[in-house]
């Protein structure tokens, strides 16, 4: 059952010195990065406990979730399409696909990233077919460039350098060959802003379901998510049929962990919540919205002992944790057949035989020296280790030799013949007696032999001389102890163990509203001015002429900002999403202390393209909108009832070449917020 | 293996103490997992899970001892000269939650200077089969744990679990380095 393809590429990944580099960046910077971003959580350990007990809920409950959440995004206009396998995901996504618009092919699909599309590998599906699919996170779009898979679930470029993106983007882009990455992404923003403008449909993933509201929930940072969902007229979500959460409350709570697990940021730059397709009054946004939920084996993990792995969000943090991924990148996960698994690492080498079966990837969960670091890593404390022992078990709980799924026939022998002898205390010391006796013979002089690689331990450490003498027979025949130090030892009281137990949770200080949301804002690369009521136009008009802005692209009423005094300053309003606009003007449903959010609803009137397309995005909050954590933002009304909303924090940003922050993707690489209003 | 380990100690009474983490692990943690449907085993597995410890954690939480050299009287009072770098190893760390205690034990060792290992929770790529199975990955795991206790310059690395003891001390041998990968015990016996 050893895959020989899977050995060669183990092989090959750790003779990679450009890999081992990138990957050795990865674990250290990610890991770190997540402590960091923990530490801003004080109650993280029991918030961790609480995710665990929410999954743990949806997914015993599934069906009865899955009814509620069904049910609710229909009645918000969204159309709901359940696949049980791949082929039927791809044969509804064909169909919806075909339909669009005028001409019959081919159709341009712009795809923000979804480990789903993978696992059903549509983007081949939709190429035969004849259609142009194009990738627009960064990460997935260098691998697509470079016909490869993603090799990371969070950051799919992991296993390159920027030596290799310049190339690439020098041999397909046609620009003079560079390794400066602001300029990489500047070259692949325009390429794909042209993609946004243009495509005929969006595809996405789905990072949670609400199952309250019906609301898709999806989380990026460079803004592609929400250009595929708002620009093209048609957006597809592809959605794992376990990826729901009962609550928005929930929600918020999955929310605290995902991106700081992932990305250790306390948030991702763009949280966006879909409820319903453009409304009648709206004019922007997708017209018409498509939910796949996928089966796909998951009713199957459901119904096994390694359950525990539908509890996953896909944050990616048990990859960056591993030793093992560490060596060697997602690439290196492959079937049986040689094909990459589409999920790689600590979780992938659970759910991928899960999903699609033991025979194809069992051996995957070999690959693992049981650390234990993947668990400790998970924001919902999956038992990782244990349901990797329940894979080679042969997807059950009990682990016999006979199972042993990967193993090689060596190894599976080895342990059989072990474990006949290990049952026998003659056998045993017989055993003992002759290893100590025959290794003298090997190895007279000295107490570590040298033995042969294909041993596989002789590859590279050597083996310890048994000893002649056991542990046991040394043990029988050991000096009598005196009976005063016997009675002595017997007198130590033996105490009951104490828990240990976590120090109490500091309160959080009391700290000023405003002055929380400017500290995180600002710590984003946003900025934030206080302004009082009384000069927010004239300050408004000051920040436009200084940069030469003669028309905005503005909702059409924002608090205290008045048109009237914008016209007499020269500057016009526009209500048409014009791409050549460089500022958009937008108000906001709350902002967030915590997190130095914006929440920034569509509406009548509210374009979702004004916080979107233009370079620069200027939002307008008083002071009495911002709101102390993202629970009470999510309570609110403007949120539940928009047909979407934008929790934007920070200017758009990436760091998929070499992990290197780059800021300003597809959305605007400026953002300020003028806060206004009584208390500042 | 395990139905004969139960077995084993059922015949005695008194608490099991092991020398090594991942083996105190196998029996508290996953003894109940591999008898989970077998309403025979399972409370004859418990109860011996339940009268398991590692040895430090023996030492530290159910005897109170310390401080070695004050507490456990004449019989042996523990001296280090010199540096000494302990590495946690997986099972007893991150599956027992086992750390404070061989580090208490350790720091109060007279004489000895405790360095702390680089990247020291980093698996050294023992892992039972997985270092047979997978030699290439595992060998990649041990180099990295020897660079880290080669930043030390310690010359001796403390461990609590054997197997993890003979993978280390295996490698630096293949090597022909000095350093020498000791068990808690071997220092507290003034080995």
């Amino acid at each position: 059952m050893t895959s020989y393809q899977f050995r060669t590429r183990i092989r090959a990944a750790i003779a990679n010195a450009n890999l081992q580099q990138a990957l050795d960046a990865n674990a250290l910077r990610r890991v770190q990065g997540r402590v960091t971003a923990f530490a801003s959580l004080p109650d993280w350990k029991e918030r961790r406990q609480r995710a665990h007990a929410v999954r743990a809920d949806v997914i015993s409950r599934l069906d009865e979730y899955l009814e509620r959440f069904i049910e609710k995004a229909i009645g918000n206009g969204i159309i709901v399409h359940r696949a049980n396998d791949a082929a039927e995901a791809i044969n509804i996504i064909s169909k919806i696909v075909g339909a669009t618009g005028q001409s019959p092919l081919p159709k341009l699909i712009a795809k923000s990233k979804s480990m789903v599309s993978e696992e059903i590998n549509l983007n081949h599906a939709l190429e035969a077919a004849g259609h142009r699919v194009i990738e627009t996170d960064l990460g997935e779009y260098i691998v697509q460039l470079r016909g490869e898979k993603p090799a990371h679930i969070i950051t799919p470029a992991v296993h390159l350098r920027r030596h290799q993106v310049g190339q690439l983007f020098h041999e397909k882009l046609g620009i003079p060959y560079t390794e400066d990455i602001p300029t990489l992404t500047n070259t692949a923003r325009k390429v794909l802003r042209e993609v946004f403008l243009t495509a005929d449909v969006g595809v996405s993933g789905v990072n949670f379901g609400v199952a309250e509201t019906g609301a898709l929930c999806i989380v990026t940072n460079e803004g592609n998510g929400r250009m595929v969902t708002t620009l093209p007229p048609i957006h597809i979500a592809l959605m794992g049929m376990e990826r729901l959460v009962p609550t928005l409350d929930d929600l918020a709570l999955m929310l605290s962990l995902l991106p700081r697990s992932a990305t250790g940021q306390k948030l991702s730059v763009y949280t966006q919540l879909i409820h319903s397709p453009r409304r009648a009054d709206e004019t922007d946004g997708a017209h018409e919205r498509h939910l796949i939920i996928l089966d796909n084996g998951r009713s199957r993990l459901l119904n096994s002992p390694l359950q525990e792995a539908l509890y996953c969000i896909r944050c990616g943090a048990c990859l960056n944790a591993c030793p093992v991924f560490r060596e060697l990148g997602g690439h290196a996960y492959v079937g049986s057949d040689g094909s990459i698994a589409p999920y790689p690492g600590p979780i992938g080498s659970v759910v991928s035989p899960g999903l699609l079966g033991l025979e194809q990837f069992g051996h995957l969960a070999q690959a693992s020296s049981l650390c234990g670091a993947c668990k400790d890593a998970c924001p919902v404390d999956i038992d990782l280790p244990r349901l990797l022992t329940r894979v080679r078990a042969g997807g059950s709980k009990q682990e016999t030799v006979s199972s042993g799924v990967g193993l090689s026939f060596v190894s599976r022998f080895g342990l059989k013949v072990y474990g006949v002898i290990g049952k026998s205390a003659t056998l045993f010391s017989a055993a003992q007696k002759l290893a100590g006796i025959g290794s003298r013979l090997i190895s007279p002089f000295s107490a570590w032999m040298w033995i042969p690689s294909f041993t596989g331990w002789g590859f590279s450490k050597d083996f310890p001389r048994p000893a002649v003498r056991s542990f046991r027979e040394r043990f029988s025949h050991r000096p009598q102890r005196t009976k005063d130090s016997a009675t002595e030892s017997t007198e130590i009281s033996v105490k009951k163990k104490e828990e240990r137990r976590e120090p109490d949770v500091p309160e959080a200080p009391k700290v000023n509203l405003v002055e929380r949301f400017t500290e995180e804002l600002t710590a984003l690369g946003g900025n934030v001015y206080r302004v009082p009521r009384d000069k927010l136009n004239d300050r408004l008009i000051e920040f436009l002429r200084e940069r030469k802005v003669e028309a905005v692209l503005m909702w059409d009423s924002v608090e205290g900002v008045d048109e009237i005094h914008l016209t007499r300053a020269g500057i016009r309003a526009v209500r048409s999403a014009d791409p050549s606009l460089r500022v958009g003007i937008t108000g906001v449903a709350s902002a967030i202390a915590e997190t130095g959010t914006l929440v920034v609803p569509s509406g009548k009137g509210q374009m979702l393209s004004a916080s979107l397309l233009p370079e620069i995005h200027i939002a307008v909050a008083q002071s009495s909108q911002i709101v102390p954590s993202l629970e009470e933002a999510l309570r609110s009304d403007a949120v539940r009832g928009a047909a979407s909303v934008a929790l934007i924090s920070g200017p758009s940003r990436t760091a998929d070449i070499e992990m290197t922050l780059t800021i300003g993707v597809h959305g605007p690489e400026e953002l300020h917020a003028f806060v206004t209003g009584e208390q500042l | 293996m395990a139905e004969h380990t139960i077995r084993v100690f059922d015949s005695r009474k008194g608490d099991v103490v092991l020398p090594s983490g991942s083996c105190a692990h196998m029996i508290r943690h996953n003894y109940e997992e591999l008898f989970a449907d077998d309403p025979l085993w399972l409370p004859r597995a418990k109860s011996l899970a339940a009268r398991t410890y590692e040895f430090t954690e023996y030492l530290v939480d159910v005897l109170s001892i310390t401080d070695p050299s004050t507490s456990s009287g004449r019989r042996f009072s523990p001296r280090w000269d010199g540096l000494l770098t302990y590495h946690p190893t997986c099972h007893l760390h991150r599956g027992l939650g086992i750390d404070r205690q061989p580090k208490t034990l350790l720091a109060n060792i007279h004489g000895a200077q405790i360095i702390e290992l680089p990247e020291a929770e980093d698996c050294c790529g023992f892992g039972g089969i997985f270092s047979v199975e997978h030699p290439e990955l595992s060998a990649e795991m041990l180099k990295r744990k020897i660079r880290n206790l080669e930043k030390t310059q310690s010359p001796t690395l403390v461990v609590c679990d054997a197997g993890c003891l003979m993978h280390i001390q295996g490698g630096l041998k293949r090597n022909k380095m000095k350093q020498r990968v000791v068990h808690i015990a071997q220092i507290l016996a003034n080995q």
